[in-house]
This record gives C-alpha cells, sequence and structure tokens, in this order.
C-alpha cells in the first residue's frame, strides 16, 4: 500500500484555489479552538439565508451573553468575567467568519464549506499526529488493485498506523460511493496485513449521520463516523 | 419571562413545513421523513411540556423561558421560513431542532444534545483499527 498525490484536473485546479482562499484557512483555525455549540452556530450561519450578524446573535443568546462587568462599580471584575469576554471574542470570531463565507453566495458557499471542513479535520489530526503526515487530496494504492479515481481529503501517512478521511459538510453527503471506497480500503490493507484506519468526518449532527448510514446497504462498520458534536475525537492524544 | 409553549409549538409548525418543502427533492424523500420523525416529536413534546407549565430554571423541561430564549426561537423560526431551495430544507431539518435545544437548554425526546457542548461521539467497535488509537476512545 502507498499514498499518491491526485492527479488534477480541471476541476481540481478550481478547488484547490479555494482551499488556499486565506479564509479557509482563518475559518479552520478558529473552529479548531471551538466548541461543540459554535461549530452549530457555524454550520447554521454558513448555510443561513440572513448574513446580518445581530439575526445569529439573537438566535444563539446562549454564545453571545452579555460578559458580567464591574462588580458594583468598584473597579473589579466580576468573577468569570474574563473567561465570559473570550469566549464571546471567540464566537464573534468564528460568527464573522462564517459570515463571510455565506456571504461568497449559493454557487461557491458550498464549495468553500467542504474546505473548510477538511481545514479543520487536517488541523485537529495535525494535533496529535507528526504534521508532515497529514496530507490533503491523496489516493491510495495496493497492489493488484485498481486506483480509485477520487482522492480522500485528508490522509494520515504512518506506518505504523495510517488513517484516510472523507469529509462531509452534511449527512447528506453520506452515500455508498463514499462507504465503499472506504470499505474497500480498508480491506485492501487489510489483505496487506495493514490495519487502516478509515473514517468520514461529517459536519453535522451525529443523530442524522446516524439515519443516514442506518439506510446505507454499503459496508460500513468498519468505518468510523466523526460528526459534529465529537470533532475534538481527531485531535486527542494517541 | 414568558410562556414556552406558543412559540415551540410554532417552532414545530415551522419544522413540519420545512420538511414539506424538503421532501420535494424525490431522491432524499426517505431521509427528509426519517429527519422529520426523529425530529418533529421532541419539538412538539417540548411544546407540550410548555403548556403543562413548570418551573423555569430548575432543569424541567416545562414552564416559562426568558426573553431572549424566545427572540431566538422566533429567529430561528423567521430563517428556516425564508428558504424556498428544498436542497438547504433538507440541511436545515437536520440543524434546527438542535438549535432550537440550544436555545431552550432542554433535550428533544430521542437524545438530542441539548448543550450541544460536550463530547457525544460512541464508542468505537471492538475491531475497529481507530481501537488502536487512544484518542478515538
Amino acid at each position: 500500500m502507498r499514498f499518491q498525490d491526485a492527479a488534477k484536473d480541471a476541476r481540481a485546479v478550481v478547488y484547490a484555489g479555494i482551499q488556499a482562499d486565506p479564509l479557509v484557512a482563518r475559518a479552520g483555525a478558529l473552529l479548531a479552538e471551538a466548541t461543540a455549540a459554535e461549530r452549530l452556530m457555524a454550520r447554521a450561519a454558513m448555510n443561513g439565508e440572513r448574513t446580518d450578524p445581530d439575526v445569529w446573535r439573537r438566535i444563539f443568546p446562549t454564545l453571545f451573553g452579555e460578559v458580567p462587568g464591574d462588580v458594583a462599580g468598584a473597579g473589579a471584575a466580576a468573577p468569570g468575567a474574563a473567561e465570559a469576554a473570550v469566549n464571546r471574542a471567540r464566537a464573534e470570531a468564528i460568527l464573522a467568519v462564517s459570515l463571510e463565507i455565506a456571504e461568497r453566495g449559493e454557487a461557491a458557499r458550498s464549495s468553500y464549506r467542504g474546505a473548510v471542513v477538511e481545514e479543520l479535520t487536517a488541523r485537529l489530526l495535525a494535533r496529535r499526529a507528526a504534521p508532515a503526515a497529514v496530507k490533503r487530496e491523496r489516493r491510495v494504492l495496493f497492489d493488484g488493485v485498481r486506483a480509485e479515481i477520487h482522492p480522500y481529503d485528508v490522509t494520515v501517512e504512518s506506518d505504523s498506523q495510517p488513517e484516510v478521511y472523507d469529509c462531509k459538510w452534511g449527512a447528506r453527503g453520506i452515500n455508498a460511493d463514499v462507504l465503499n471506497q472506504l470499505d474497500d480500503a480498508r480491506a485492501h490493507a487489510a489483505d496487506e496485513e495493514i490495519s487502516l484506519a478509515v473514517a468520514i468526518v461529517v459536519f453535522d449532527a451525529r443523530r442524522s449521520c446516524e439515519m443516514r448510514l442506518d439506510r446505507s446497504t454499503a459496508e460500513h462498520a468498519g468505518t468510523r463516523l466523526i460528526a459534529l458534536e465529537s470533532l475534538d475525537e481527531l485531535a486527542a492524544a494517541r | 419571562m414568558q410562556d414556552r409553549h406558543p412559540v415551540t409549538a410554532r417552532a414545530a409548525q415551522a419544522y413540519g413545513d420545512l420538511a414539506d418543502l424538503a421532501e420535494t427533492v424525490e431522491d432524499e424523500w426517505q431521509y427528509v421523513n426519517d429527519l422529520r420523525d426523529a425530529y418533529l416529536p421532541g419539538i412538539l413534546a417540548l411544546a407540550e411540556a410548555g403548556a403543562a407549565g413548570g418551573a423555569a430554571g430548575e432543569g424541567g423541561e416545562g414552564g416559562a423561558i426568558t426573553e431572549a430564549q424566545a427572540a431566538a426561537l422566533d429567529e430561528a423560526i423567521a430563517e428556516i421560513s425564508l428558504i424556498t431551495d428544498p436542497h438547504k430544507a433538507i440541511d436545515w431539518l437536520s440543524t434546527f431542532p438542535h438549535v432550537v435545544a440550544l436555545a431552550l437548554d432542554a433535550d428533544l425526546d430521542g437524545g438530542v444534545d441539548a448543550s450541544f457542548g460536550d463530547s457525544a461521539g460512541t464508542e468505537p467497535d471492538e475491531d475497529s483499527p481507530f481501537r488502536t488509537l487512544g484518542g478515538f476512545r
């Protein structure tokens, strides 16, 4: 088994431009530090009809509550004020970047959202894997097996424990083609006595993803689901 | 403070309307109705709990909500009411119930995580290669 850069067709070249947009990197960096609730807000705002930030502040009052002020004017900060201010600032930054993506328009925003999920996945994985081992848009080749056309969004290319990830904005992106490709890779690696971890990362609620998986007839018992609520699992120490 | 029931009932109605729009995508009819069947009863249960009353701030599901919570739901309802694209409606069928739950700090029937703040990952299969990765619990 070996990894290989994917050949770049015209579509891939265009998409590479989106992946390289600093907006994607900024969104990925902010979401890597986010709570699950902030990620839920990002999902909603990036997929919203309105881009007025006050609308979204009202929809998510728990993220944009008032920061405690001075205690009775005594000059001392109220308990938790500093932490609340940090949390509020982070939520504001996530909202701003999410709305910036939403403002790219309906056609572009879906590409941007996909790129953001990939960027976030790569950043979280890089917290526990050697950064140089985390790669994008890579194919996996096996002896005697015809190569898959579609590359994997993110890979961790370790000799001892390689991993491949397919990233999706929504549960609706979970389909038989994706699941079959992941499971085939796992099985082919096993034929070579390599334990290849395969997973699908979905920026959507776990329950919705599981509904999608439950209806799928494609083999996926060996494929791990990492959903919106549990993205930090990607970063946990080995 | 105000009664939870009216605004939560409006949320349930808006969710049903959104599902009606989404199911016009014929290829996704099953998924749309799976989402509706999974989430709508939970939203309705919140409304019924509100109608039944109960003390606010006691961690229960009935009773009053704050003005900010009511405004959050009304804004979320307004947001999904603007959707005309059935494909976008499908995306929101998955998102809206969690937004409602987060705003109300409540649990929807069936296990929607109210806070959406804690990892809710499931245990990996015994045979999964991820089991060898300490990070994947």
